[in-house]
């Protein structure tokens, strides 16, 4: 799997899997009828055909039938049934992956932006809403909701091993749906084009088992840990005073919608739209020169003194 | 149109004949058993009138603990009020709107200026009032930035010596009355957050209730109890988050089921959005002596954009009934679950007691901005009428089983979609401006507004200090053309019994006296005063700038009835100030007697000081 | 847009190098600007610095730009700007941006200070918090309403001489803003703001 992240041939999701057998059942009897018809081809341009008798050119005089109908008949008799077949399997898979077969044990809401992620978690109980950023997690075997929305231009929300692509339209409430049947990250890309870093702009379907997704989802509603280094706490007054009129990290000070949520930032793998490693080097080049790193960003590079960069670094590090 | 033109005629007569039986005037109440002393209108709704102080004073801002404003004076009758004629002014030097209402205790008035709320004694045994002393506070400037509606002041307190009031800038502060030095000044909260005061400090006994403003910017909103010798702040009730914070505990008893529950103040609100949840009570405070119970309500929730906050965002937009003592709620009662337009709880509570099904209750009557007036006994929360004063068509009605109203869902804003005509707007069908009881007609006078609203809403981050707000407006009058409408309500029946269009918004107070007068101001300036019973305007006159404060009536040292109103226009009229005719901002208190008599009121004269220093001539 | 990152740097950069030079105007004894008289002790500008007209005559470098206008239009909701002043620009709780009359001065470079800085009865502080490109793009935005002062005419601006003439882009500025925004009346404005002693 991690071979072809993005690879739509090898699925993994109820959502998926039926349009994947599909794709291969064509392709088998694509593969067939071009197996078929080519040796057919072959056959007939190289059958030696001798000169026709002269008792065999009389007899024809009369008008009988080629002998070439039987050939149609076959044909027929082969390619309709397998056609009718494709015809309705492919309308039952397209209704089995409109709408899931059981209602959906989870809704989020993905709000595309340029270029990253937003997801919040709806829930009946309104405390338990809460909203991150480019990392989707999802319980394993359970129906996934998606509302799609767009903050800004058009979208897509592919993540190819799980469901197909639904255009994330401005001014329209789109929905899909996904379920993932294995545990694994499951990269998703903007099938879209919108914009300089549309190549930039990733996320992951993180599955879990239920028990590990359950403790994810109230270990997100947890605010950051009270009791910081001194280093992260100067890094926390550098994010209140710097980062904060555009980002959001629940518990602490700050409750910017510009940016991406950055709540417990430390659990996530990749930054920057799912594009880079979450690690000390990365995530302090990205503060540095957001530029260099995804050139059009519209992250600013905030002039930071190394030291606040470190603190700043130490606890965005901190909040796991 | 064939067979019997009869029968079309028939039919309108049946019909004209039951709506004429369907308008008739209400039976007079039904000989129930009324307390002695009481005096009953024909609703049958009566109050209590405690502190019962002596008849000429106007000792707080509601006049009473009940807020009925309603005063017992009886010189000024609708015979004799078209003769009422300025006996003296006063101007403050404030340029802000003017929305407090005087204090006349003894023979002594005391006014406080809207930003930077300068406090002045003024001594009514002399001629023009002059002013005893003032007293400057001197509040941080920073706070005028966070005052979402004008740098107002709604309006203050006289005890126990001291005049307190609140600071724009977050303090409330306590002056001796006789010297004009301050005795106390208590920090509440921070306006760098966002946070500002402007509500009228409450006395009830030994405690001053004050709370915050900040609806529009986030913060986080509470009431709090001073000890009035002291400032010592003894509770703090907020209006979100865990019971502890709110002061819920085993006492408290919500009348409905969907109030019943543990921590909803937190439980309500996606994530930890509580925080910043608002919630305010900035608003008016009213008092029962005999329950122990105060009653006042909350402000709309933060952000003001729905969208971003999915659930019923307890406890805003709602009311409490909170024991006087410990601040222990005793019940609540949430008016508009999940607030989409700004509709505010904070409206006056005034506490009547009405005959209902048989028997007196006591309840009390609150003008919701959400355009439904609904009466509740105030025992238990329950609410007993719920039906539309004004215009409104976010709702269809209140469902009395739940007390939820019943949201037309096409009234409902998303994020960047213009919703078109939504009514009322965010100032309600009456915002804060309070209303009277007469118990001689047994009705309420209101201040209302009939304007509706274009509303798109922007999603909207939460930075400290900055609006937390998202809804962009443009407003305009509702159905009819008038801003503005005067109205008389049966709090029983719950039925508008008069109106009185007004092209300009109201946003001052009602005054309902003894002769069976009323008197109220208009936004463009105009003061009048109509017939209780028939909503007649008796006296009209034009003052130097809007009226959006409270007009009160006294009985000065030389025995005379006397009207007073501060002209000062500001707070939210600003909505409207694109109109014609929408006036200049003002200072000024305008004080009225029958042919504008006061004392020393002869021309030239001039005060001479004797040996003993005492004003004469 | 390596250009403009020059640009806006050194925009910004006369702008703080300047506020912290703080000469007195005496000492720039001859004059660049019109009308400048050779007062020992001139008032300061009109945010209280040392005057300086050479500060506050610096150019946005974003002026006019249709994407920075749009951009900072953008900003103008998010950062909560519009709760203040209005959608509109014709103020609410802050003061009208699209009229004439600028407390503070109404210069780019002095509007860039002012969302700076902060100014006192309440307007915040945004320096830390936003990146001089992005205060720029803001100043863009209200200047496409047309209220604001000229750099070059800063001089007649602090003297009172402009704002009797209607904003100079009434109407849409590149589809943005609406230029004649009524709000309050300036009356009305200024009553507010002169009313703290």
């Amino acid at each position: 799997m991690t071979s072809a992240p993005l690879g739509y041939l090898a699925t993994d999701g109820a959502a998926a899997s039926p349009v994947t057998a599909l794709a291969w059942g064509l392709i088998g009897v694509s593969l067939a009828v071009i197996l078929i018809v080519g040796l057919l081809v072959v056959w007939a341009s190289l059958r030696r055909r001798g000169a026709p008798s002269q008792k065999e050119t009389d007899d024809n005089l009369v008008g009988r039938p080629a002998s070439g109908l039987a050939w149609i008949y076959g044909g027929l008799a082969i390619s309709v049934p397998v056609l009718l077949i494709s015809t309705v399997w492919s309308l039952v898979v397209l209704a089995q992956v409109m709408k899931p077969s059981a209602s959906p044990g989870l809704t989020i809401e993905v709000n595309a932006h340029q270029w990253w992620w937003e997801a919040r978690y709806d829930s009946p109980d309104p405390w338990r809403i809460f909203t991150t950023a480019n990392e989707i997690h999802i319980p394993v075997g359970v129906p996934v909701r998606i509302k799609l929305a767009s903050s800004d231009v058009i979208h897509s929300f592919w993540a190819p091993k799980l469901a197909g692509k639904m255009d994330v339209i401005p001014g329209l409430a789109n929905a899909t749906w996904i379920e993932a049947n294995h545990p694994g990250r499951y990269r998703g890309q903007c099938g879209e084009y919108c914009g300089l870093q549309h190549a930039r702009m990733a996320f992951y379907v993180v599955a879990e088992s239920p028990a590990a997704f359950a403790a994810w989802r109230a270990h997100e509603l947890e605010p950051p840990d009270a009791h910081p280094s001194p280093v992260a706490a100067r890094g926390a007054e550098v994010f209140a005073a710097r980062c904060a009129a555009c980002h959001t990290i629940r518990g602490a000070e700050g409750g910017g919608l510009v940016g991406p949520d950055l709540s417990h930032l430390a659990e996530r793998e990749t930054l920057a739209g799912a594009m880079i490693p979450n690690d000390r080097s990365h995530l302090d080049a990205w503060i540095r020169d957001p530029q260099g790193v995804k050139p059009g960003a519209l992250m600013p590079a905030v002039r930071l003194t190394q030291a606040d960069r470190g603190g700043l670094v130490a606890y965005l590090e901190s909040l796991k | 149109m064939k067979s019997s033109g009869r029968a079309p005629f028939l039919a309108l007569s049946v019909f004209a004949a039951l709506l004429a039986a369907c308008h008739k005037t209400p039976a007079p109440n039904q000989g129930l058993a009324v307390p002695s002393g009481h005096v009953q209108g024909w609703t049958g709704a009566t109050a209590n009138f405690a502190p019962n102080g002596p008849a000429g004073e106007w000792p707080s801002q509601a006049r009473d603990y009940a807020n009925t404003r309603y005063s017992p004076l009886t010189q000024i009758t609708p015979a004799n009020v078209a003769r009422l004629r300025t006996a003296w002014s006063f101007s403050d030097g404030a340029q802000y709107g003017h929305e407090g209402a005087p204090i006349v205790v003894g023979d002594t008035m005391y006014l406080v200026t809207p930003f930077p709320n300068i406090a002045y004694a003024l001594d009514l045994t002399k001629p023009g009032a002059p002013i005893k002393w003032s007293f400057s506070p001197n509040p941080s400037p920073i706070a005028i930035g966070k005052a979402c509606c004008d740098a107002v002041l709604r309006g203050w307190a006289v005890a126990d010596g001291k005049l307190i009031y609140n600071l724009l800038d977050d303090h409330t502060v306590a002056v001796d009355i006789k010297t004009g030095k301050q005795v106390w000044r208590t920090k509440m909260d921070n306006p760098e957050n966002g946070t500002t005061m402007t509500m009228a400090a409450t006395v009830f006994g030994d405690k001053v209730y004050v709370g915050n403003s900040g609806g529009e910017l986030g913060t986080r909103g509470w009431l709090a109890a001073l000890d009035v010798a002291t400032g010592k702040e003894l509770w703090r009730a907020y209006g979100s988050g865990p019971d502890t914070d709110v002061k819920i505990g085993p006492d408290f008893k919500p009348y409905y089921d969907w109030m019943k529950g543990k921590d909803l103040g937190a439980a309500s609100w996606p994530s930890d959005m509580w925080k910043h949840g608002g919630a305010s009570s900035w608003g008016w405070v009213s008092f029962d002596p005999q329950l122990n119970l105060i009653y006042y309500g909350t402000s709309n929730p933060s952000p003001r954009v729905p969208a971003q906050r999915p659930g019923l965002n307890l406890w805003t937009a709602a009311m409490f009934a909170r024991d006087a003592t410990t601040g222990m709620a005793k019940w609540a009662f949430q008016f508009t679950p999940h607030d989409q337009w700004d509709y505010d709880g904070v409206n006056e509570n005034i506490l009547i007691d009405i005959p209902f099904q048989g028997r007196m209750h006591k309840a009390l009557v609150q003008f919701n901005r959400n355009g439904f007036a609904y009466t509740i006994d105030r025992q238990t929360g329950q609410v007993l009428v719920a039906q539309p004063f004004g215009n409104l068509n976010w709702a269809t009605g209140v469902d009395m089983k739940t007390g939820q109203p019943i949201v037309n869902p096409a009234m409902q804003p998303k994020p960047g979609i213009k919703l078109v005509n939504a009514c009322p707007t965010d100032l309600g069908v009456k915002d804060w401006q309070p209303a009277a009881f007469s118990p001689r007609t047994g009705l309420l006078y209101a201040p209302t507004l009939n304007v509706c609203m274009d509303l798109t809403d922007h999603v909207q981050s939460y930075i400290a200090g900055t609006p937390y707000d998202g809804m962009e407006m443009t407003r305009h009058p509702g159905p009819g053309g008038n801003w503005g409408a005067f109205i008389a309500w049966d709090p029983v029946h719950g039925r508008k019994v008069w109106s009185i269009p007004e092209n300009f918004m109201l946003f001052s107070g009602a005054l309902a006296t003894a002769s069976d007068l009323v008197f109220y101001g208009t936004v463009d300036g105009w003061f009048r005063a109509v017939d209780a019973r028939t909503g007649k305007v008796l006296w009209s006159q034009k003052l130097g700038s809007g009226i959006i404060s409270q007009p009160i009536t006294y009985t000065g040292p030389d025995g005379r009835q006397y009207v007073a109103v501060y002209s000062g226009v500001g707070g939210a009229t600003s909505v409207e100030s694109k109109q014609a005719g929408f006036p200049a901002h003002g200072n000024t208190l305008y004080v009225f007697s029958i042919d504008g008599a006061g004392p020393g009121a002869a021309a030239g004269m001039l005060a001479t000081v004797t040996a003993a220093g005492k004003a004469g001539g | 847009m390596r250009a403009r990152d020059l640009r806006v740097g050194l925009a910004t950069a006369a702008l703080f190098a300047l506020a912290a030079c703080g000469q007195p105007a005496g000492r720039r004894a001859a004059p660049a600007a019109v009308g400048m008289t050779a007062n020992r002790l001139p008032v300061g500008d009109l945010a209280g610095d040392v005057q300086s007209p050479a500060l506050l005559s610096v150019q946005n470098p974003f002026a006019g730009q249709p994407d920075a206008i749009a951009q900072g239009k953008v900003l103008f909701v998010k950062m909560n700007c519009a709760g203040c002043h209005g959608y509109d620009l014709a103020g609410n709780m802050g003061p009208n941006l699209a009229d004439r009359y600028w407390r503070y001065g109404g210069t780019p470079g002095a509007v860039y200070q002012s969302i700076a800085r902060g100014r006192p009865q309440g307007m915040p502080s945004w320096g830390r918090a936003l990146p001089p490109a992005d205060i720029w793009r803001l100043v863009a935005y209200i200047q496409s309403y047309g209220g604001m002062t000229p750099a070059a005419q800063y001089q007649a601006g602090e003297q009172g001489d402009l704002a009797g003439a209607p904003p100079s882009a009434p109407g849409e500025a590149k589809g943005v803003g609406t230029g004649q925004a009524a709000g309050k009346s300036r009356m009305q404005s200024d009553a507010a703001q002169s009313a703290a002693p």
